[in-house]
């Protein structure tokens, strides 16, 4: 697959790495020259130097050939420029991330028909076929785990219906059980279990011991009912704590205070404070330093139920929810933007660690999987990737039962969905075109099992 | 650095240049001479150890760094020259294990420099295989081995990159791995073709092979004692001039033409330029020079001088006259040019003539600055501006280029050389073109050369191949430090 990518910040360059990983041929549009040199002593791809909303640029990167062209540049405009010349130049699918909420959201009444209000931006008029914004994107993962009884992440499929979620086991009664033997109050597929930084794929006779995370497929409706077997619930959160006054801060403090959640929310700088203050009507605004441990005391940040650090510094968060830990706060949850970082966080007592960067390449990685997958986001790090197919009537796999078709080592079926039936585990019937099959799998399985849907 | 890792990648380069050497042994089986079990022990040793040390040190995942690459290549070529000369040395083709060794460096640089004295009395097996060193050396052994094997993302482009420096700026296609086969197959569709013109223009298999080995790479090794004047045709001649040529134009403009069907990249590239008019000029001179001063007729003159160009600046070395008999301004103008070299990306060596090109434009820039400081005047070549940078590494290149040449001349003359053959050897080393003037003219050799001498030599070609920086940065002390 050819994929053009405009923008080398930290997302373009991720999303580089990650498809140069799969085998893809990647070029890379970048205007500093600079970074290009950076770009080359680090991937296999070729880099062209130039302004990518330009039609001789994107020439030049053989646009006409592209599969995919992803517009991450800094710009918002831009990269609805750069989809835009793609697409007539074309190039087959096209993503921009767009920050800017007005772009996409902003409804307005056509005056022939007043009834029926319309986006002003219509992506397809634009040549977009998809936009992705990492900030919203964070935001709607942490009001998930933040509304949830459980400090984990979720990921929803076949519109919903199922579920693959991460538990913590901190209690007793599971552990040093094999699976086999584990009583489940629901069907449900254990798809994943993440020991000491490493992914497992387990087998009916292996263990779970404390501290596993372990990652679950079930039906949506009976998700809540599995925690309580792994970990004790946690009570509801009735006040939330933000340090930083980015827009990740101010997106989930917006809908929080929706829910009658108190917010507080610290921000280092008075016009930043100023700010906030005026668009949030009851949210606490504070002016201060997050690391001081006198002033968190003093603002009574102990007795809250959880601490969000979405500053800009990555360092700076993990510290001051550290911080936030050890005085009593029971949540913590990290925005960084370095990938490196989550694991590391997580080891050393933060709760959960979320990267914009990881949520994009989640939102555009079934893009590069052939086979009709309609998503496919990345669990526990970029070690493991969900991936739900619309099997079609000539796929390898359709007709076929899934011991028949020979599925890679590496991967499991954990859901099949036909019609509104959803089967967990999925039985051994013969697969119709139509059904949605979910398939967990290790990235470097992907290509095999992308081949059994093709 | 992991020495493990590159332990890995050279065993398997050496088991690579095993397997070619099978194609001589079945040559040398076929004419039943007796030198068909050097090869097949050479074989037999380049697979065992080759294949020994791949086994030996797994490497689990993890890229190949910047480092570990230079390494690889310069290890690489290293031991692909001394494995190389085995055959030589099994079959007992020199006295001294320096000559064999010469000859096999002197092959995969495709310098073409020989320390034989009579090349027809040898083993046809034997002359296939230095024409086949070269062949290997032409297009590069790391860039074939990149193109073969499925490896390492960003380590590949390391690797490309040591080997063939100036490439960052010519990457043809998003994965490094497809331009090397790219250009692979386009210098192996190239070679089919000159060998079927020439076996249709009357060559014997034989000849038609070792030539062609030869020409593609611009190498310069032949099967004859006379080098290409000893079939005595104009339609070879006329063979080996075009492919020769072609051999020196940049791989990436026939990758345009053929796979993107840009012709315009062709036809506007200002190096392909420059480097067409320096063949036609110079030849033009010289062969002026030549019916002046040695009376030969035009047509004579102009034929003799134009094959004479082409094959010193594409640095092949191949020879219809003995150039050293010539009078002092083409003798004199051929050396320049052999300092000058063919094009970057092609297979051609030297200094390349985009180098040249860049340097006159700054010198033009530095000369209109020096009347008037406050003129801003970029460096233009093609629609395309050259930032400071890329011209600070041009004028680094070639001030090294300077010094290797001055450092080698002196070595060369402390061994006893007069100067002018002192000189033009280490030209002909560093540039990989072959032939000399004076002592080591076209129309004799390097045997009589003492064995420090030719060591150093050997090291001059070795770090021209590579374009100095990738063999030398294994001199710098911070290179090895910090593992």
């Amino acid at each position: 697959m050819y994929v053009i990518i405009a923008g080398s910040g930290i997302v373009g360059f991720h999303i580089a790495s990650l498809l140069t990983e799969g085998k893809h041929e990647v070029t890379v549009i970048e205007p500093s020259e600079e970074v290009v040199d950076s770009i080359h002593s680090q991937l296999d791809v070729k880099t062209v130097l130039g302004n990518a909303a330009t039609p001789t640029v994107l020439r030049e990167a053989e646009v006409s050939r592209a599969n995919l062209v992803i517009a991450v540049t800094n710009n918002d405009e831009t990269n609805m420029l750069v989809c835009f010349l793609a697409k007539e130049l074309g190039a087959a699918m096209t993503v921009a991330r767009v920050r800017n909420p007005e772009y996409t959201g902003y409804f307005v009444s056509a005056a022939k028909s007043p009834s029926a209000p319309r986006k002003i931006i219509r992506p397809k008029s634009l040549g977009v076929d998809l936009f992705i914004n990492p900030e919203v994107e964070v935001a709607e993962k942490i009001k998930g785990v933040l509304s949830s009884l459980y400090p984990s992440p979720v990921e929803s499929f076949a519109d919903g219906r199922v579920q693959i979620k991460e538990f913590r086991v901190n209690e007793g009664e599971l552990t040093d059980k094999r699976l086999q033997d584990i009583v489940f109050p629901h069907p449900c597929v254990v798809a994943a279990i993440l020991r000491g930084g490493e992914i497992i794929l387990p087998g009916p006779d292996e263990y779970i011991t404390m501290g596993d995370h372990v990652y679950l497929v079930a039906r949506s409706d009976s998700m809540d009912e599995f925690g309580g077997m792994f970990a004790r619930p946690q009570r509801p959160v009735r006040s939330v704590v933000f340090y930083g006054g980015g827009r990740i801060g101010f997106l989930v403090a917006e809908s929080l205070e929706k829910q009658e959640i108190a917010v507080k929310i610290i921000a280092e700088t008075n016009s930043r404070c100023q700010e906030i203050a005026a668009r949030l009507e009851r949210a606490t605004v504070l002016e201060g330093d997050a690391t001081d441990r006198d002033f968190l005391i003093e603002q009574g940040v102990p007795s809250a139920d959880a601490f969000v650090a979405a500053t800009e510094s990555d360092e700076l968060n993990i510290l001051c929810s550290l911080l936030t830990k050890s005085l009593g706060v029971p949540r913590n949850i990290v925005v960084t933007n370095k990938p490196g970082y989550i694991p590391l966080a997580e080891e050393i007592g933060v709760d959960l660690a979320v990267s914009p960067l990881l949520q994009v390449a989640s939102r555009i990685s079934h893009f590069v999987i052939h086979g009709g997958a309609i998503a496919a986001p990345f669990i526990g790090g970029k070690d493991l990737q969900v991936i739900e197919f619309v099997t079609s009537a000539t796929a390898h796999i359709a007709q076929r039962s899934l011991t028949e078709a020979g599925l890679p080592r590496d991967a499991i079926a954990a859901a099949i969905v036909r019609d509104d039936k959803v089967t967990i585990p999925p039985n051994d019937s013969v697969i119709r075109p139509g059904d949605h099959v979910l398939i967990v799998s290790r990235p470097s399985a992907t290509p095999a099992v992308e081949r059994l849907f093709k | 650095m992991r020495i493990k890792v590159v332990c890995h990648y050279l065993g398997l380069l050496v088991a690579i240049l095993g397997f070619f050497m099978l194609l001589p042994l079945v040559w040398s089986i076929l004419t039943g001479d007796p030198v068909s079990a050097a090869f097949a022990t050479s074989a037999a040793i380049c697979a065992a150890f080759g294949l020994l040390l791949w086994w030996l040190t797994p490497v689990g995942e993890g890229k190949l760094s910047r480092r570990e690459a230079i390494l690889v290549v310069a290890g690489g070529w290293i031991l692909a020259s001394l494995f190389g000369s085995l055959p030589y040395a099994l079959a007992g083709t020199f006295t001294s294990y320096t000559d064999a060794c010469f000859e096999s460096v002197s092959g995969f640089t495709t310098t073409g420099a020989t320390v034989l004295t009579s090349i027809e009395t040898q083993f046809e097996s034997i002359l296939l295989w230095r024409s086949i060193t070269q062949w290997l050396g032409g297009m590069g052994i790391i860039t074939l081995f990149v193109a073969l094997f499925p490896i390492l993302g960003i380590g590949a482009a390391h690797l490309v990159e040591a080997e063939m420096p100036g490439t960052e700026a010519g990457r043809l296609t998003p994965r490094i791995r497809d331009t090397a086969r790219a250009v692979w197959l386009l210098y192996m569709g190239f070679s089919a073709l000159e060998l079927i013109m020439l076996l249709i223009a009357g060559l014997s298999p034989f000849h038609a092979l070792t030539v062609t080995f030869s020409t593609m790479p611009t190498g310069g090794f032949t099967g004859t004692n006379l080098s290409i004047a000893a079939f005595d045709s104009v339609f070879v001649e006329g063979i080996v001039i075009f492919f020769m040529m072609m051999a020196g134009v940049n791989f990436g403009l026939f990758y345009f033409l053929l796979w993107k069907r840009q012709a315009r990249q062709l036809l506007r590239n200002p190096e392909l330029k420059v480097y067409f008019g320096l063949l036609i000029v110079v030849s033009l001179l010289i062969a002026l020079n030549l019916s002046a001063d040695l009376g030969l007729s035009a047509g004579e003159a102009f034929r003799q001088s134009f094959f004479q160009v082409v094959s010193v600046m594409t640095t092949t070395g191949f020879t219809t006259a003995n150039f050293d008999i010539w009078p002092t301004f083409a003798r004199a103008a051929l050396l320049m040019l052999m300092i000058v070299g063919a094009s970057a990306g092609s297979t051609g060596g030297a200094l390349k003539v985009i180098r040249l090109v860049v340097l006159i434009k700054y010198t033009y820039n530095q000369a209109i600055r020096a009347f008037n400081p406050r003129t801003v005047v970029p460096l233009r070549l093609g629609k395309a501006i050259l930032s400071d940078r890329v011209v600070s590494r041009v004028i680094g290149m070639t001030v090294l280029y300077f010094l290797t040449l001055i450092g080698g001349f002196l070595v060369m003359s402390a061994v006893g050389l007069d100067h002018e053959t002192a000189l033009s050897s280490v030209i002909a080393s560093v540039g990989n073109v072959g032939p000399g003037l004076a002592l080591v003219g076209p129309a004799a050799n390097y045997q009589f050369i003492p064995p420090l001498g030719k060591i150093v030599l050997m090291g001059c070609m070795l770090v021209g191949r590579l374009e100095l920086f990738t063999m030398l940065v294994l001199f710098t002390p911070s290179f090895w430090k910090w593992r």
